[in-house]
């Protein structure tokens, strides 16, 4: 970081911290009992989870008949949900290596929570293609694995045995890329920690981290190196989560576009996700230093951009149903739009399209209210789109003979409740256990005297 | 049957029968020596066989030596008569280890020619019901059958005595042996009378022969030799008289080759649309009223009879004008002698011109055999006015009732009720126990069809036998036995009509043979025989000077027509539940009734479907959910009888419960609701037409179980895409004019390019290739195929709020489309089954590969490994897949012995669809191995096809050039559903021709 850019650019950290106010203010809300409005909010995520589980549990013990579906509408919440988690997942990977890659360097606030956003929301998406099977009890049969019945293998061509590969595989890769970036901040939480359970549990997590020259050296080149294997999951994720339905035949499903926008479209959700979070966190664990407007401001320019590419998609599937001369498609469309769904056609589109046009607005983008208001809607907006790719796509497809309607029973949405407070759950209590903001990081872009001695080395360094 | 080698059937009686009887009248046999060595000659000629008998079996042996005719596990079929209705269809009953499972056609029935109705298809779930009454009651109290008699004895003693009145009312019973013991039964007493009621009867075609022909007799209609039909409300296809016999005729004259691009020409009047209705070349919509105008005028156009008097213009007639009018009878005129004219109105009047007509036109002794009357329905309206007239004042002593439930079926069931209690005696042959076996002394329930022996005389010529294929679950007796013991001879129904054959029957039969005993036994094989009835000739009389009865007919409010559903004919299947759940052919709705009305008269009373309306008229109110039907007419509404049956509150529990379920029936209220308050006496004559209803809102609802939600192949208009406006292509239809000048014609313009896949084909296909073809002119959309299917792979009933939420589990369906206005109304339909496509959707996209393309051609689905994604129904351009929402209930045990053993019952969570009857090609192939050859054509016949009335459906090798669907394949008319998109279906459609003038029909519009 050259002194010019300093000079031109508004610091990262605001409130002229030294190194070690940034490990207080980041560490301290783990070592105080936890605040009123902490307990709050676990309260409500917790019940929301004991809802949900009792939801699946009477699901998984009567039978799929318990929600909404029919004959003609086999998927509905289940698909749903599962491609707005993944989709909200997406974020975190974005923000965590492809930035990283890019040198975005404010992106240090936001990466940690981002990481553990994406594993929570890839934990919940991964739960509904387990509970919408018929019999979950039989997942293991979606795996490939040495067997005796044949053996039998499973389909290598079915797009939903791709999934499989692929969610696994996004877990995997973001829970280590996560855990790699914590061990620095789990060493200083090693450090702070008196003797005790809880400081031989960091000391074990911390993999016996010295903060030498050479620990930093290994540790910049695998944070690199994880980094570079994530990249290509950002998008290759929410392309086979896309090939689910551009492999079907269906009108509405059976489009080549699906990729691009469904990636597009993951980013977007993740994005207001992030920025939903992030606001969150600022404001009750008093990070307003840490993450400051100028990053909102950041986070908004993105989500613009991704709202803009989500709309485009939006038209182009219009204009290619037009311009294909394909009835049945052209049916679907007019109908997604006017039909019986177009209630939440219409919710999507403004949720998505027009109401982040705001963003263009630099007032807006600061306006932290504001902000959060959109990052709100569109995440119900990219919740609605994905009912919409799924419901209206097959509620009238082919035999008007077949044709229905499809209304949610409570067990559903008990069941999309449950997966908001598996989410919160799973954040709040990350928020106590592990430093929300990466201390390190934050730490390589914040502006302190410090002596030449003690200068954690940039990443551009690491790789020269 | 030697040329279906997987369904033998076996000469002389099942088992069990024999020993039934026996254990049944131990007490009363009389051994002498002559009769000893019959039971024992006769028994041992059964031991070959009676290892199929659920007998109790207290030591297991096993079996040194198989005996020859038996193997566990294998169908054999027995020969037998269905009682669904009066009609004497032939049945094949397949038996397996002991147990009755599967009715099928009989193809060699003179009738039926291998139909079989969707209330036949149903008879193996009323079998194993375990709501049927197992033993007599009296006083509501269970008793045995020896102190029945005796209090029945002792009480007809009494009467004979004193010289009171003895009724017995029955529905239409055909047997000659019965006819013969009721008159001996009703002889004994000095005024002993037979009362024959028909929940739909046909008294006034009857009164009118007696009026025109001197004769009251109903004449056998012969539709295979008409080529005009003109049909004024009778629902020959569907409901009325002999929907399967008619059926299978008429199809005869409806299929245009290239060759001979012919078909009959069917017109047809209803107020409401039905079946029949659907499958015309031109619909009118008439009321039951306008029958009599139209007939008038054609009668008089054609110069029968004058036109009556007072008879209104027929610009009165909504629809059908002048020039219809002049056109229709140079069409009748132009097919002398091959012309037909049938209705199904109550008024007399109208019967006589119709008479007249067919009188003029020649048609009596070709299209309606008189000399050879139909004995299909025997009811009288008049003599059922008089007992109930003789029940009021009280005359009638003993009252015997079969069949027809009196305080259910008729109006003013108080009156009934009271009249009852006058009664000395009133005995209920009820199997369950409806509203009058409830208040009879003595309820002395029938066996079932299939367990005892049974025979009947539908039509002249011909008398049919049907024996039990299985020992009675309970123990019920039939109406013949108990008839014989309360008139001194207590013999068995068995040796009552092998008694009344030996006497009345093998004398007239057309090959009686030297041997009587092989004449039993034959008769028994073959289940039907012909046999030589004098002719009885009835001269044509025109009648007099006719009058229009004057029928007071308010102009206010609503005409109200009664009529009886495809699936439920009379009020005795109510405890049916395949019949309860099999949806309508024309409305789609299952469970309840409801009342039909056109569109404009629900948007003028502000009613949508599902909105419950009261109906009333004098003191009888009734509340109904309205269903919204096309085509009907303003002013009359339908509503179905034979519904609201006591008893019936017990489907509350049918189908699954969980948190959101609602039960079928609410708050312990049958199923449906009893319209029988609405029928009205007209003098003698039971009118299933009320006039002056006035219509309510209550502002409740009751939404229906629709299957379909969709009518239409039009798109709706705010939404159809611009140039596509409708899918008529998933439903060809054609004219006859378009056919003869190109038999491709009504082919959509769509590119479908042979050479469309970039990779050789993946599933050569080396062996057989199985395939089924549908004649969609041919199809009726009677539903007999849906009920085959449901017991032949063991669909379950899942309820009404089940199907409610659009999860019924038919693996087959009728589509019904319906498009255009009301009085030119275009319908068509569709059964849709797994189309087995070649390039299916479904299989690729299954994780698990649960569902896999099999070498000949079928899509498979393996239960076993089914996880249950969805993905497969999601993909199904066709929607064909049912997945298993949950387990779903049986009614109990015994119910469970309807099941298929050949076909796995799924559990929850595991999708399933149509197999092609895997399971019948599997049997089929395994006999074929045994002989050392390939299956050939005919040894396989999936369950829809067999027993299709109109034999629409032809499954076959499509590798065999020879056979008849590959034969069929190559006809013009035959098309694959969503060709173009290269799924390679192996279900193919044959486009449906109207003999109307015009050019290839595009949905809703033609002339």
């Amino acid at each position: 970081m050259s002194h010019v850019d300093q000079e031109l650019r508004p610091p990262l950290v605001l409130g002229d911290k030294s190194l070690g106010d940034i490990t207080d203010d980041i560490a301290a809300p783990m070592a105080a009992t936890p605040s009123t409005l902490w307990w709050v909010g676990f309260g409500i995520a917790f019940s929301a989870l004991v809802l949900g589980v009792v939801a699946v549990s009477y699901q998984i013990a009567v039978g799929i008949g318990t929600w909404g579906l029919n004959r003609t509408v086999g998927w509905a919440f289940d698909i749903t949900n599962f491609v707005f988690w993944v989709g909200i997942g997406h974020a975190g990977t974005l923000i965590s290596a492809v930035l990283f890659l890019f040198r975005q360097k404010w992106r240090t606030a936001v990466n940690r929570s981002a990481e553990a956003m994406t594993i929570f929301a890839v934990m919940c998406a991964g739960i509904f293609p387990l509970i919408h099977m018929g019999r979950p009890w039989l997942f293991f049969w979606t795996l490939p694995y040495p067997n005796y019945r044949g053996p039998l293998w499973v389909n290598f061509k079915s797009p939903l045995l791709w999934d499989v590969f692929a969610i696994s595989t996004y877990l995997l890769i973001s829970a280590v890329f996560w855990y790699v970036g914590l061990i620095p901040d789990l060493a200083t939480m090693r450090d702070r920690t008196q003797p005790g359970l809880k400081r031989s549990i960091f000391s074990f997590l911390s993999l016996g981290w010295n903060g030498s020259a050479r620990t930093w050296h290994h540790y910049e080149t695998v944070y690199m190196l994880l980094a570079g294997l994530a990249t290509p999951l950002v998008f290759s994720v929410h392309t086979i989560v896309s090939m689910d339905f551009a492999t079907a035949v269906i009108p509405g499903w059976h489009t080549t576009i699906f990729p691009p926008y469904f990636v597009a479209g993951a980013i977007f959700s993740g994005l207001a996700m992030v920025l939903t979070l992030m606001l969150i966190a600022r404001k009750t664990m008093r990070l307003e230093d840490y993450i400051t407007v100028s990053h909102v401001d950041r986070m908004c320019k993105l989500m613009l951009a991704m709202g803009c590419i989500v709309g485009l998609a939006y038209c182009t599937e219009f204009f290619i149903a037009a311009y294909s001369g394909n009835a049945y498609e052209q049916f679907l469309f007019r109908n997604r739009a006017l039909g019986p769904f177009s209630w939440a056609f219409l919710t999507m589109f403004s949720c998505n399209v027009i109401i982040p046009q705001v963003l263009w607005f630099r007032a807006v983008r600061r306006n932290l209210f504001a902000v959060f208001a959109v990052a709100i809607v569109v995440n119900i907006g990219m919740w609605f789109e994905r009912f919409v790719i799924i419901v209206t796509s097959l509620h009238r497809d082919f035999l008007p003979s077949s044709w229905s309607y499809y209304i949610p029973t409570s067990i559903e949405v008990a069941t999309l409740i449950g997966s908001f407070g598996l989410f919160f759950t799973c954040f709040l209590l990350f928020c106590r256990v592990a430093p929300a903001i990466a201390m390190a990081e934050v730490k390589g872009v914040a502006q302190v005297k410090k002596p030449e001695s003690l200068r954690i080395p940039q990443p551009e360094e690491a790789v020269a | 049957m030697n040329d279906k080698p997987d369904r033998t059937r076996v000469t002389g009686e099942p088992p069990g029968a024999e020993t039934v009887s026996a254990a049944a009248h131990d007490s009363r046999w009389q051994f002498d020596r002559r009769r000893f060595l019959e039971a024992a000659g006769f028994s041992l000629s059964l031991t070959a066989v009676t290892a199929c008998t659920r007998r109790p079996v207290q030591h297991a042996m096993p079996l040194g030596e198989m005996p020859d005719s038996f193997a566990p596990g294998k169908l054999v079929s027995y020969a037998a008569t269905c009682n669904g209705c009066p009609a004497g269809c032939g049945l094949l009953v397949g038996v397996r280890d002991g147990r009755p499972l599967k009715m099928e056609g009989m193809p060699e029935h003179p009738l039926s020619r291998g139909g079989l109705c969707a209330v036949g298809q149903a008879l193996p779930i009323a079998l194993y019901d375990r709501h049927r009454l197992d033993g007599p009651l009296r006083r509501g109290k269970p008793a045995q059958w020896e102190s029945i008699d005796r209090a029945v004895l002792q009480e007809l003693q009494a009467i004979r005595e004193s010289g009171g009145a003895v009724r017995l009312v029955t529905g239409t019973r055909t047997s000659p042996t019965l006819a013969a013991i009721i008159s001996a039964f009703l002889g004994q007493f000095k005024d002993g009378k037979h009362v024959v009621v028909d929940p739909v009867s046909c008294s006034s075609i009857r009164a009118a022969h007696h009026s025109t022909h001197g004769a009251s007799r109903l004449p056998r209609y012969r539709f295979d030799r008409a080529a005009v039909i003109v049909s004024f409300g009778a629902d020959f296809l569907g409901t009325w008289i002999s929907p399967v016999e008619y059926a299978a005729a008429w199809r005869q004259q409806r299929i245009p080759t290239v060759e001979q691009p012919q078909m009959s020409y069917h017109a047809h009047f209803e107020p409401q649309l039905t079946v029949t209705g659907s499958k015309a070349d031109r619909r009118y919509r008439v009321t039951p009223q306008d029958y009599t105008t139209i007939l008038a005028h054609l009668a008089k156009r054609l110069g029968a009879l004058p036109l009556p008097k007072n008879m209104p213009s027929l610009d009165s007639v909504g629809s059908f004008t002048a020039g219809d009018l002049k056109t229709l009878a140079r069409r009748l005129q132009r097919a002398k002698g091959a012309s037909l004219v049938v209705c199904d109105s109550q008024d007399l009047v109208a019967q006589q011109l119709v008479n007249a007509i067919n009188e003029q036109l020649g048609n009596y002794g070709k299209t309606l055999e008189l000399d050879r009357p139909s004995f299909q329905r025997q009811g009288e309206d008049a003599a059922l006015a008089d007992l109930l007239d003789e029940l009021e004042e009280g005359v009638v002593a003993a009252l015997l009732v079969a069949d027809v439930d009196l305080l259910h079926d008729l109006p003013e069931s108080s009156r009934i009720r009271k009249g009852l209690k006058k009664a000395q005696l009133v005995v209920s042959f009820a199997d369950h126990l409806n509203e009058t076996a409830r208040v009879a002394h003595c309820v002395c329930p029938e066996s079932h069809l299939l367990e005892s022996w049974n025979d009947f005389h539908p039509v002249g010529g011909l008398v049919s036998l049907s024996q039990p294929t299985i020992r009675p679950l309970g123990k019920t007796r039939t109406l013949l036995e108990c008839l014989a013991r309360w008139s001194g001879s207590a013999s068995d129904d068995r040796t009552l009509i092998r008694q009344h054959w030996e006497k009345a029957i093998r004398p007239r039969a057309t090959d009686p043979g030297a041997d009587p005993v092989a004449f039993w036994d034959n008769a028994v094989q073959l289940g039907f025989v012909e046999i030589e009835e004098s002719p009885q000739p009835a001269g044509y009389s025109a009648p007099g000077q006719l009058e229009l009865a004057s029928v007071s007919r308010p102009d206010e409010g609503y005409t109200v027509l009664l009529y009886a559903k495809t699936g439920m004919p009379e009020s005795r299947h109510a405890h049916n539940p395949w019949l309860q759940e099999l949806p309508d052919p024309v409305t789609k709705v299952s469970w309840d009734n409801y009342v039909c009305m056109g569109p404009s008269t629900a948007e003028e009373l502000g009613v949508g479907e599902g909105d419950i309306v009261e109906l009333s008229v004098d003191d009888v109110k009734l509340e109904l959910p309205v269903y919204v039907l096309p085509g009907q007419h303003d002013r009359v509404l339908g509503v179905a009888l034979a519904y609201g049956c006591p008893g019936t509150e017990r489907f509350a529990q049918v189908g699954p419960s969980w948190l959101e379920a609602r039960p079928t029936v609410p708050n312990g209220r049958p199923v449906g609701r009893n319209a029988a308050p609405l029928l009205n006496w007209q003098g003698k004559s039971l009118q299933r037409v009320r006039h002056g209803v006035s219509v309510r809102k209550t502002g409740r609802r009751r939404p229906l179980a629709v299957t379909q939600l969709y009518h239409s192949l039009k798109l709706p208009e705010s939404i159809a895409a611009y140039g596509a406006p409708d899918r008529s292509d998933i439903v060809q239809s054609t004219t006859l004019e378009a056919f003869r000048a190109d038999p491709e014609s009504g082919k959509p313009e769509v590119h479908v390019d042979a050479n469309l896949d970039l990779w050789p084909p993946d599933h050569p296909k080396s062996g057989h290739a199985w395939g089924l073809l549908v004649d969609l002119n041919a199809c009726t959309g009677c539903s007999a195929c849906v009920i085959a299917c449901q017991s032949e792979n063991n669909i379950p009933v899942v309820g009404w709020d089940e199907v409610r939420r659009q999860r019924e589990m038919y693996w087959m369906r009728i589509d019904r489309y319906m498009q255009g206005e009301d009085d030119d109304l275009d319908v068509r339909v569709q059964p849709v089954m797994c189309q087995h496509c070649d390039h299916a959707p479904c299989e690729t996209v299954c994780p698990v590969l649960a569902t896999v393309h099999s070498e000949e051609g079928l899509n498979q689905q393996a239960y076993n490994r089914c996880v249950g994604t969805r993905y497969c129904a999601n993909n199904c351009p066709f929607k064909v897949r049912r997945f298993n929402w949950f387990n779903y209930r049986h009614d109990s045990d015994r119910e469970n012995l309807a099941l298929n053993p050949d076909v796995v019952v799924r559990t929850r969570g595991v999708m399933e669809k149509c197999s092609m009857c895997v399971q019948r090609i599997e049997a089929a192939r395994v006999e074929a191995k045994k002989e050392g050859r390939a299956i050939a054509e005919g040894d396989v016949q999936v369950a829809c096809q067999q027993s299709c009335p109109a034999q629409a459906i032809v499954f076959g090798d499509l590798n065999d050039p020879k056979s008849r669907i590959s034969q069929l394949a190559k006809d013009p008319r035959q098309y694959r559903m969503l060709e173009e998109y290269g799924f390679q279906t192996n279900v193919g459609y044959r486009r449906i021709v109207r003999n109307r003038e015009g050019g290839a029909e595009s949905t809703g519009h033609h002339s």
